[in-house]
């Protein structure tokens, strides 16, 4: 069995470009916790989901997630622990149905490709309708595109949630539909990134990120 | 057949004559181009002298390893002009992709002077040379198009290259759609010629091979078998490229190594 899916950031720094966007930031959750990373644009909230991703490599410290350090090694794996929607997700070409299908084509997804079966309940939970599988993803709006980015993460079966500002461009009502789901996921461990606490209202703890670059 | 028409000096300086038509479209249209014109004019003729040359001294000696370093030099500068051409660093690339270019010319070039020819010597320089040219003159355009579509569609799409290596691919299965797009636009020219072959024009080997002296009926044969290899060696040349550079162009955790580009 997995070990719990604990999330740790110790003493991290990360530069890019020249400057620093991270300085000795440290960050924990237990298994199935939920927090809300907020604070102001620039802060380096994005950039610690991508530390997490192994998509940006600490200058100084380290992650762990489950309790297994983040290596060029390890990161392979321990990606198929987590589910990330960034910010305007970028869905790529061809149509929506195709998008959703995508990952199953990794080697690391074969075995879930069963859970395609749950792409109508999850549409439906969502708003979205399902006529939208069959429509170019350039052609949808944004909320749209979030919600699809959503679903397609959530078909995954992943014990992590990573979510970046991912209800940022939807309507209340469908935001409401996003926060229930999610609220419903007891099991799952979530960092939450958002400007404001609104956008996450079930977070077991709020972490506030200081202004500019750390 | 007859044998090759000799071109005296002087009825060769009545070709640059040709060049009044461009060089006039040039001054009425304004375009800029004029000097670059005729540096490149210059360059051509400088270099095809020297090569004229050089390759007459090889041909007589035919010498197994001087047509080896020859062939070399010539995947050598075939390598820095796609590196160069493709906006990357040459110190992370060059080597590589050199790998990639000399195994797209050497299999086909040896397979058809061996197997095709039947020539013992595999590297005789009469074949070896105008033969490895062709397929890799052939191999460089392909990678251009082929390297710069790959790393300019990973880099503009990053967010989706990203997306994938988050859902759980592997480097090879995120890499996979930027090298089916990267393959189709460098091979779909090779592909195309091949189809309208002898319907448009007449192809450069079959054309030497008819203005040698040689019939027609020999002459399609030897196109049929340079346009098979060079299509082979444009394969090989580009899969390899893609895979042999991917090794140093992606981090270790994935996403791509921007260090790699070179500043516009």
């Amino acid at each position: 069995m997995d070990r719990p899916a604990t999330l740790e950031i110790k003493d991290v720094t990360v530069q890019l470009n020249g400057q620093t966007i991270l300085h000795d930031f440290s960050l924990g959750l237990e298994a199935g916790q939920k927090a809300l990373l907020t604070g102001p644009s620039g802060c380096g909230k994005s950039t610690v989901l991508r530390c997490l991703l192994g998509f940006v490599v600490p200058r100084a410290g380290s992650v762990h997630i489950a309790g297994q350090a983040l290596t060029a090694e390890s990161v392979w794996t321990l990606r198929r622990r987590i589910a990330y929607v960034g910010q305007e997700p970028d869905l790529g070409a061809g149509i929506v149905r195709d998008i959703l299908e995508r990952p199953f084509h990794y080697r690391a997804n074969t075995a879930l490709r069963g859970n395609l079966a749950r792409v109508p309940a999850l549409f439906d939970a969502f708003g979205l309708a399902r006529s939208l599988l069959d429509k170019e993803a350039g052609d949808l709006s944004g909320g749209e595109k979030q919600r699809v980015a959503l679903v397609s993460a959530l078909l995954l079966d992943r014990d992590i949630f990573l979510l970046d500002e991912v209800t940022s461009a939807l309507d209340p009502a469908s935001k409401r539909k996003v926060i229930e789901h999610f609220r419903s996921r007891t099991e799952a461990t979530m960092l939450f990134v958002a400007h404001d606490a609104e956008s996450f209202p079930f977070a077991d703890r709020v972490i506030e990120m200081p202004g500019g670059a750390a | 057949m007859n044998q090759v028409v000799e071109i005296g000096a002087g009825h060769l300086a009545a070709a640059y004559l040709l060049l009044a038509f461009p060089l006039a479209i040039m001054l009425w249209y304004r375009i800029p181009m004029i000097g670059e014109t005729v540096v490149s004019v210059v360059r051509m003729t400088l270099q095809l002298i020297f090569v004229g040359l050089y390759l007459q001294v090889v041909f007589r000696l035919n010498n197994l390893w001087l047509t080896a370093a020859w062939l070399l030099v010539m995947v050598t500068v075939a390598d820095v002009s796609i590196v160069r051409s493709c906006s990357l660093k040459l110190s992370r690339i060059a080597l590589p992709l050199f790998g990639a270019l000399l195994a797209g010319t050497a299999v086909p070039l040896l397979l058809f002077v061996g197997l095709i020819l039947r020539r013992d010597n595999l590297l005789d320089a009469q074949y070896a040379i105008p033969i490895g040219g062709m397929i890799l003159g052939n191999c460089l355009r392909a990678d251009i198009v082929g390297v710069r579509t790959f790393y300019e569609s990973i880099r503009t799409g990053e967010k989706t290259f990203l997306q994938s290596l988050a859902q759980g691919a592997l480097l090879h299965e995120a890499m996979r759609p930027y090298a089916q797009k990267a393959c189709r636009a460098a091979l779909a020219p090779t592909v195309a010629s091949m189809t309208t072959i002898g319907l448009v024009s007449l192809p450069g080997m079959m054309t030497g091979v008819i203005l040698g002296g040689a019939s027609p009926a020999i002459a399609i044969k030897y196109q049929i078998a340079i346009m098979i290899s060079i299509f082979s060696g444009t394969a090989i040349t580009l899969a390899m490229g893609l895979w042999l550079t991917s090794k140093t162009s992606f981090t270790p955790h994935g996403p791509i190594d921007r260090s790699i580009f070179r500043a516009s």
